[in-house]
């Protein structure tokens, strides 16, 4: 078993930041616009889950346009755990200020109060005069031949505080932290040295789980690159020259030497993250390699400190005991 | 020199160097670009073809190969009506794709181990699977893909994809 502690995005007081837009285009669709690379991790479901969630339509009306530097503004890298989060919670200011404006200027529209309004599946509807309703888009147009422009921008910006130099210390290093327990059961073959991950148990602490599934498979594939850190890859490098340049000769896991995982996901909300979320995606390897080398010292009483534990070292440790 | 071959059930002439390979004319020639080049040698899985029924890393079958030969790439796999095949299907509704870069060779596979074993156990479709590596996923929705797959085929609905094909 082993338990993690991770501060996510780059914090130290690193001026990191996210932007994104959110505004209806053509007859029936709402277009997200930020420059976060989705490398499948699946920022972009998430952008789309978090638009959706807050101007009460359904998925299918969204479109992104994702990382084009003539029509993005800057959403920061695809690395340190950070999209969900930052971008995530660009995008859900971006569209409460849609919502915002919509509001604003739908009131004006049937000259009426704010609580007197509502708006669901891309209709923006009064709950005073029944005929006070049209589309998000026929507001749209309505604005635009006035030259007003219908569209919403959020930009998030949270404050990080550099480290004492000394202590290390500060207010809060990095924007959020998340952990991540896992237990694993393995098997040493005494004989061979293979070990063989039978099971693994995650239990991750996501904030909150914009897209559950999502989730699970950034703690499945962690878990794979976590046990493949821990038993097999290394990378031999003699004179700067890489010795095992390719599959056979740098182990990366297969379908047969990853376990199943059992996901649990844990939601504390307590995050500036957009409903609470945290970023969780290099958490959810991070655990594995320690979970492995203890249950490894479970099984035989050897403590490693050099990884990957290969076949060959096991075998060695085992001779000397 | 000229080979002949049928691909997705069309047939096709091309003039290839002996020096080709069969992903090149793949992805370059013909411009389907679902098989990917992952190493180049072998290794990964990712340019996984059936060829004559059988998957094949195309990266290491020559173009002069393939003349008389029988293809099939994950472009085949959709109905004439423009449908999914279920296998693409289950990728999709269980989150199998991550990147997807390994996942054209993946469902190749899985498409190979369903004709033989229509309701595989998950060991079995780990160990058909095992040539295809996959960097982010972790296999676990990949495996539950190709059983999803297997019980909506075997519940009935898809047996026009057996004709198609």
């Amino acid at each position: 078993m082993a338990t993690i502690m991770f501060g996510f995005g780059y914090g130290e007081g690193f001026p990191d930041h996210s932007i994104a837009s959110v505004e209806p285009v053509g007859e029936n669709r709402i277009l997200i616009r930020t420059s976060a690379a989705d490398v499948g991790q699946g920022i972009q479901t998430v952008a789309v889950q978090i638009a959706s969630e807050v101007l009460k339509l359904d998925p299918e009306y969204f479109e992104i346009v994702e990382g084009d530097t003539h029509t993005t503004q800057n959403a920061g890298s695809s690395s340190a755990t950070r999209q969900t989060y930052f971008t995530g919670q660009a995008v859900k200011e971006a569209a409460e200020d849609l919502l915002g404006n919509i509001y604003h200027h739908a009131s004006q529209e049937f000259t009426t109060n704010h609580p007197e309004m509502a708006i669901k599946d891309g209709r923006i509807f009064s709950h005073v005069n029944s005929e006070d309703e049209m589309t998000i888009w026929e507001l749209r147009d309505r604005l635009a031949d006035r030259g007003i422009e219908l569209k919403g921008r959020g930009t998030f910006f949270p404050r990080t505080y550099k480290p004492d130099p000394e202590t290390g210390q500060s207010e809060r290093v990095y924007v959020g932290y998340s952990y991540h327990t896992q237990v694993v059961e393995v098997v040493v073959d005494t004989v061979t040295g293979q070990v063989t991950v039978e099971k693994a148990y995650s239990a991750i602490d996501a904030g909150k789980a914009i897209n559950p599934a999502g989730v699970e498979g950034q703690v499945e594939g962690g878990t794979a690159q976590g046990l493949g850190m821990a038993l097999m890859e290394e990378q031999v490098i003699e004179k700067g020259r890489t010795l095992n340049p390719d599959m056979s000769r740098y182990l990366v896991p297969t379908a047969l030497d990853v376990p199943e995982v059992e996901t649990v996901i844990v939601e504390n909300e307590d995050t500036d993250g957009p409903f609470g979320a945290k970023g969780i995606g290099e958490p959810a390897m991070i655990a594995t390699a320690p979970a492995i080398i203890n249950a490894i010292y479970d099984a035989i009483g050897v403590r490693f400190y050099r990884l990957p534990v290969t076949p060959e070292k096991i075998k060695a440790a085992l001779e000397q005991n | 020199m000229e080979i002949t071959f049928t691909i997705n059930n069309e047939k096709r002439s091309l003039e290839v160097s002996p020096h080709q390979r069969l992903l090149d004319i793949i992805r370059k020639d013909l411009g389907l670009t679902a098989a990917k080049e992952g190493c180049g040698k072998g290794e990964c899985g990712a340019c996984t073809v059936l060829f004559n029924g059988e998957p094949v890393a195309s990266c290491l079958v020559l173009a002069p190969q393939a003349d008389g030969a029988e293809i099939l790439t994950v472009e085949g796999l959709i109905s004439r009506e423009g449908e999914l095949h279920p296998l693409q299907q289950a990728f999709l509704d269980t989150g199998a794709v991550q990147c997807g870069f390994c996942i054209p060779g993946s469902i190749m596979t899985g498409y190979r181990l369903l004709q033989d074993n229509p309701e595989p156990k998950r060991e079995e479709v780990r160990q058909a699977l095992a040539g295809n590596i996959c960097r982010c996923t972790g296999y676990q929705k990949i495996v539950d893909a190709v059983q999803l797959a297997a019980s909506r085929m075997q519940s009935g609905g898809d047996s026009s994809w057996a004709q198609d094909l």
